[in-house]
């Protein structure tokens, strides 16, 4: 005989949801329409009915941890079938926004991100670090030699980028480690308590295999193609999934380029790269899908008013957007020989790329790896989905 | 009167091509009435020509064979005449067409062994017919000698006083009795009252003080407290009330019927009438006989009873389980509203504020079952002390575990919105224990929206009990009638005062007597307003039914009433036993003391009088046996194989109906039967039944309503008794070396019209099989 579930309502956790966007969730009558119209549930233990019970009761330990917020990709379908408009579509993704705060720390940077009046410190917070690294360091230089035409690396060196990117990147990365050792252990516990997993241990290598499993299920956007509601999305989705992947390539190699080159007898090898090289291509053409990409989302977003859009979401869809503008701005105003213009606009690139970098486990942006994690456990879980 | 006939045949709607109407018409002509046919009675030339008969021959009594009675009765309705329809349409020509019963070819109309089943069936009607109008007459009211308007509304909370204001709006004088001390009833006793206008969300201020000031705009309504209802005698229009302080005992207190067992004498057979009066008088002593009238009794016309109802009280141990009884949080919800009443809610053991309360709604226990007496009001007003706790602290939680949730009409909006605080957690669920650690309660509860077992922990427990009405502890209205003080059968009812909710709400077993409110069944204030409103105006049909002399319900407007040939009367009580709205009483020697007023005229008397002596001047014993006996029933010496002949006594209020639309809907069944249809099967009297199988027919069927505890029998019990009286001509049938299965009785729904004719015919195939019946012929 199981052992009693003890149930302990958590009337913050309510109110918290309802101020994330799921203020309605309390409408739920347990139809379970949701969970028919939902394309993509599992049929062992299905979503989000469940989820719509466990959050009008406040019950965070069954939704926080669970891997199940996160096999919803928000399509709406849900939402549009929903006899008591209690938007389930909507609750999942303001539990989703608590799940990754709750995963994230320091907490100040959690409620930042939440509140658009923070916004102008989080900018700064970037612009006043290079002001000051660069100062110290002397590797901002706001007259630099033009001599051999626009070059950014000047203005602002390479070093000086690295110097804190780098610092960004690896606290991004270690708080990110952290959360994610927590939330595997959770989302399994979880799975073992409602009986989602004949599992009993995650084995690594199992794991792993499941996650190669599942990455063309994510490149081809395949749970998202199967939404009614949100088609349209899922295009756009896919074009700024595909851009960043393009740019994340494109620093790598660029990176590695870089550094490699300072081993050259001739001495390190700087930008601008011709335009004639694969990799400016790349970088081009992910540029242009990601300014697209961003744009169309933009659009689908501001179109759909029966499902809600926090700053939550529009800090990250107008990140991605500005990082995109920016970055081909920056490039367009080199080529047009405006110098000072251009390199306003890679001050502001870089500001936004730091936020991008060092903001990633307390944003929406870090929806990819939990939810690319979750599929992973799912598909090792052995549940259909 | 001198009766002038007219037999009127219509050949419209497929009668004249399917029946050979010159025949027909000679049926008529035997027996020397005068017969006239028309192409479209229903017609204008045709209604002139039966109303130029009336006025310029002096027709007043007039066969119209033409389609059924339950159509067209306002064109065929003719004051100060007679007037009989013969079914030939819904009853011959459309279930009996001939493609399946043929018409004779010219051979074989000279053929004496053809049968024209179609033929013979119009001509058996129109028979049937003619026999009926010798036997009937034009009635007369029955009207009382002084007619009271006064309404008595007993009970002075919200049902009564709403009772009370909508009839002295229309001007009615109304004298309402409360037993307590004030006004208001439960109603004056809660912290909130549910939502009882749009947008029926929140809680609102009771609204029973308003109604109560609101009384004072009424001169005519009389208001007296500590009042109670010794007893009631007389009739509808003729109340005779004897009022008293509760408590007091008083020689018109109503006597109580004697127990079955004092009936008996040593050797355990009844006692004689005048003996068991003795008794019955031994066993009142102190009070006077239902008949004995009060002289400082006051008269009312009708009663509107409103009495409501009072919070359950589980017995010792009955909830154990849940903890009653032996933990002080653990509460009724009549207990919780008295907390919520006096201020925050706080926990009766300790007094510490209690923010975690837990609603039960089904004390579980293995079934799904709420609480006794609970309905829609217990799962709202669970609903509505969980919001008490939220407004009383912003931090308390309030579950209720549910089996139905129960939220109809308008409130659906009130459930909404409940639903919607956050700190109101709801679901299915059975609960399967309460226990304490330390000081907190734990409820454990299995098959939950949120798991097969799962646990709370709560400073308090509230049971949502039910809403007993007070007639399942006291007859309230204290009848002073022979059958006795109080509503007969009303466990059937689970105690609440009524007959049939569905088809006839607010009109209880005893004609004059309305009920509305929490006694009818359990309901919320807003719509006690409501009911009281059609307990007012149901009151208001009787008064003004009865100064016409005219039947108030289900058979409104009906002027006949029984008429009792007393000469022969062996004061058997049958009558008075059997009538199922206590509309007869006895005297000391057992001689019936009809009551015309309080009765509904369903003929149940009739049926049951074994001396034949109750008739109603338009229908009797002698007009039904007259039909039964025209029935023309063909033997061997009229055909080598002569059809069957199975009579059908069809119940009007649903049976027939049924069979008409089986009619309409072109449904065909045996040409073998004869249909008469009866007031109610409780008015068959089993003499039709035998003068039927003596004439050599073969088989006698009975169909009406549905008995049993979801009847549908518009008079309570007439298919019942029907079903008993049945049972016993078995026995005598057998006696005869009849087949008792001759003689059957089916249900049927009004909506049941598909099965008519699969029912009929199933009977007439088995007793085809039986044979035909042995004294045919003789």
């Amino acid at each position: 005989m199981a052992e009693p579930y003890v149930i302990e309502p958590d009337l913050d956790f309510i109110k918290e949801v309802g101020a994330l966007g799921g203020e309605d969730l309390k409408k739920c009558y347990q139809c379970a329409t949701c969970s028919v119209a939902c394309a993509i549930s599992p049929d062992n233990k299905p979503f989000p009915r469940k989820e719509m019970i466990a959050a009008s009761w406040g019950l965070k330990d069954k939704l926080v941890g669970s891997s199940d917020i996160w096999l919803c990709h928000n399509c709406g379908d849900c939402s549009t079938r929903c006899p008591r408009e209690a938007k389930p579509g909507d609750v999942l993704a303001a539990v989703r926004t608590y799940a990754i705060g709750e995963y994230a720390g320091p907490k100040w940077l959690v409620s930042a991100l939440k509140d658009p009046k923070k916004l102008p410190l989080l900018l700064a917070i970037p612009a006043v670090l290079f002001l000051v690294v660069g100062s110290i360091t002397g590797l901002l230089d706001f007259t630099p030699d033009l001599s051999q035409g626009i070059a950014h690396y000047k203005f602002f060196s390479t070093w000086l980028v690295d110097m804190t990117m780098l610092p960004a990147a690896i606290f991004a990365v270690a708080v990110l480690a952290l959360g994610l050792k927590r939330f595997l252990g959770d989302i399994h516990q979880n799975a073992l308590a409602e009986g989602k997993t004949k599992q009993e241990k995650i084995e690594p290598v199992g794991f792993v295999k499941a996650l190669v499993r599942v990455i063309p299920t994510i490149m081809t956007h395949n749970k998202f193609s199967q939404c009614t509601e949100n088609k349209d999305r899922q295009i756009a989705h896919l074009l700024t999934l595909f851009s960043f992947i393009g740019l994340f390539i494109v620093t790598s190699v660029v990176f590695l380029l870089i550094y490699g080159s300072y081993l050259l007898p001739s001495g390190p090898v700087h930008g601008p790269w011709s335009q004639l090289n694969p990799i400016k291509w790349l970088a081009n053409i992910s540029g242009i899908a990601l300014i697209v990409g961003t744009i169309l989302l933009i659009k689908s977003r501001a179109a759909k008013k029966d499902q809600k859009s926090d700053y939550w979401d529009w800090y990250l869809v107008y990140l991605a957007f500005g990082l995109g503008v920016t970055g081909m701005g920056t490039e367009l105003a080199r080529l047009a020989g405006l110098a000072t213009i251009s390199f306003a606009i890679y001050y502001i690139h870089l500001i936004l790329v730091f936020c991008l970098i060092a903001y990633l486990p307390f944003s929406k942006m870090v929806h990819f790896v939990y939810r690319t994690v979750a599929m992973a456990y799912n598909e090792y879980a052995g549940r259909n989905f | 009167m001198d009766k002038k006939y007219g037999i009127y045949i219509c050949e419209g709607c497929g009668i004249g091509e399917a029946v050979d109407i010159e025949k027909l018409g000679d049926v008529a002509k035997e027996e020397g009435l005068p017969v006239k046919t028309c192409p479209i009675l229903c017609g204008q030339a045709g209604v002139d020509l039966l109303k130029k008969d009336i006025a310029d021959e002096g027709v007043n009594t007039l066969v119209i064979a033409a389609c059924s009675r339950r159509v067209l009765y306002d064109v065929f309705r003719f004051d100060g005449c007679i007037v009989d329809r013969v079914n030939l349409r819904e009853g011959v020509v459309w279930t009996h067409p001939r493609s399946k019963y043929p018409a004779p070819t010219e051979e074989q109309k000279d053929d004496d062994n053809f049968v024209d089943h179609v033929q013979l069936m119009a001509e058996d009607y129109l028979k049937m017919g003619m026999a009926r109008v010798k036997k009937v007459e034009l009635p007369e009211p029955y009207l009382l000698e002084a007619l009271n308007k006064k309404i008595l509304v007993i009970g002075g909370g919200i049902s009564g006083i709403s009772a009370a204001i909508d009839a002295a709006k229309i001007g009615y004088d109304v004298t309402i009795v409360e037993k307590e001390a004030s006004l208001g009833g439960n109603a004056k006793r809660w912290r909130k009252q549910l939502p009882g206008a749009y947008p029926y969300e929140g809680l609102i201020a009771p609204v029973i003080e308003t109604k109560i000031n609101d009384l004072q705009n009424y001169p005519n309504i009389t208001v007296r407290t500590e009042t109670v209802v010794g007893r009631i005698a007389g009739e509808p229009g003729d109340f005779l009330v004897t009022l008293k302080k509760p408590g007091d005992r008083t020689e018109f207190d109503v006597p109580f019927p004697l127990p079955d067992e004092m009936k008996l004498d040593e050797k355990g057979q009844e006692l004689d009438a005048e003996k068991m009066h003795e008794a019955f008088m031994e066993y009142n002593k102190g009070k006077q006989d239902i008949l004995q009238l009060d002289p400082n009794g006051e008269k009312f016309g009708a009663v509107i009873l409103a009495a409501g109802w009072r919070p359950y009280e589980p017995e010792e141990g009955e909830f154990a389980h849940l903890g009653y009884g032996q933990m002080a949080d653990v509460v009724t919800n009549q207990q919780f509203e008295e907390i919520a009443a006096m201020g925050k809610i706080i926990r009766p053991s300790d007094g510490k504020e209690a923010k975690s309360v837990v609603f039960i709604q089904s004390p579980g226990q293995g079934d799904d079952k709420d609480f006794g007496y609970a309905g829609a009001v217990t799962s709202l007003v669970a609903l509505k002390q969980a919001k008490y706790l939220r407004e009383d602290y912003e931090d308390a939680k309030s579950y209720v575990f549910y089996q139905h949730m129960r939220a109809v009409g308008l409130t659906e909006n009130f459930y909404k919105n409940i639903q919607q605080d956050p700190g109101i957690f709801l679901t299915k669920g059975e609960v399967t224990r309460v226990s304490t650690n330390g000081g907190n309660l734990i409820i454990e509860a299995d098959n939950t929206l949120l798991g097969e077992k799962v646990q709370v922990k709560a400073d308090m427990v509230v049971l949502g009990t039910g809403m007993v009405p007070v007639t399942a502890d006291d007859p309230v209205i204290n009848l002073a009638y022979r059958q006795g003080p109080g509503f007969r059968d009303n466990a059937l009812f689970d105690d609440y005062a009524d007959s049939n909710f569905i088809c006839f709400p607010y009109e209880t077993q005893r004609t004059g007597i309305y009920a509305a409110g929490a006694i009818r069944r359990s309901m919320t204030t807003e719509e006690a307003v409501e009911d009281a409103s059609g307990a007012a105006l149901k009151a208001i049909q009787c008064l003004e039914s009865v100064n016409r002399g005219v039947s108030v319900h289900p058979r409104s407007g009906d002027m006949t009433f029984p008429d009792f040939f007393f000469q022969r009367c062996t004061q058997c009580k049958r009558c008075t036993e059997e009538c199922p709205f206590g509309a007869i009483d006895d005297d000391e020697k057992g001689t019936p003391k009809p009551n015309p007023a309080r009765c509904r005229r369903c003929g149940t008397c009739m049926g049951c009088c074994p001396e034949r002596i109750i008739n109603f001047c338009d229908y009797s014993i002698d007009s039904i046996g007259s039909m039964v006996k025209a029935i023309g029933v063909p033997s061997e010496d009229d055909y080598d194989e002569p059809p069957l002949r199975i009579l059908g006594l069809i119940c009007e209020n649903d049976a027939y109906p049924a069979l008409d639309i089986a009619a309409l809907n072109r449904l065909s069944y045996s040409a073998d039967v004869r249909f008469i249809p009866v007031r109610c099967l409780g008015s068959v009297n089993v003499i039709w039944i035998k003068d039927a199988l003596a004439q050599g027919m073969d088989g006698v069927f009975l169909l009406g309503c549905k008995h049993g505890d979801d009847y549908q029998c518009h008079f309570v019990k007439g298919s019942e008794l029907a079903e008993i009286r049945m049972k016993k001509i078995g026995d005598a049938l057998a006696s005869l070396a009849l087949e008792e299965e001759r003689v059957a009785q089916f249900q049927v729904a009004i909506d049941e019209y598909d099965k008519l004719p699969q029912i009929v015919d199933d009977f007439v195939a088995s007793v085809e099989e039986m044979g035909p019946n042995p004294f045919k012929g003789f």
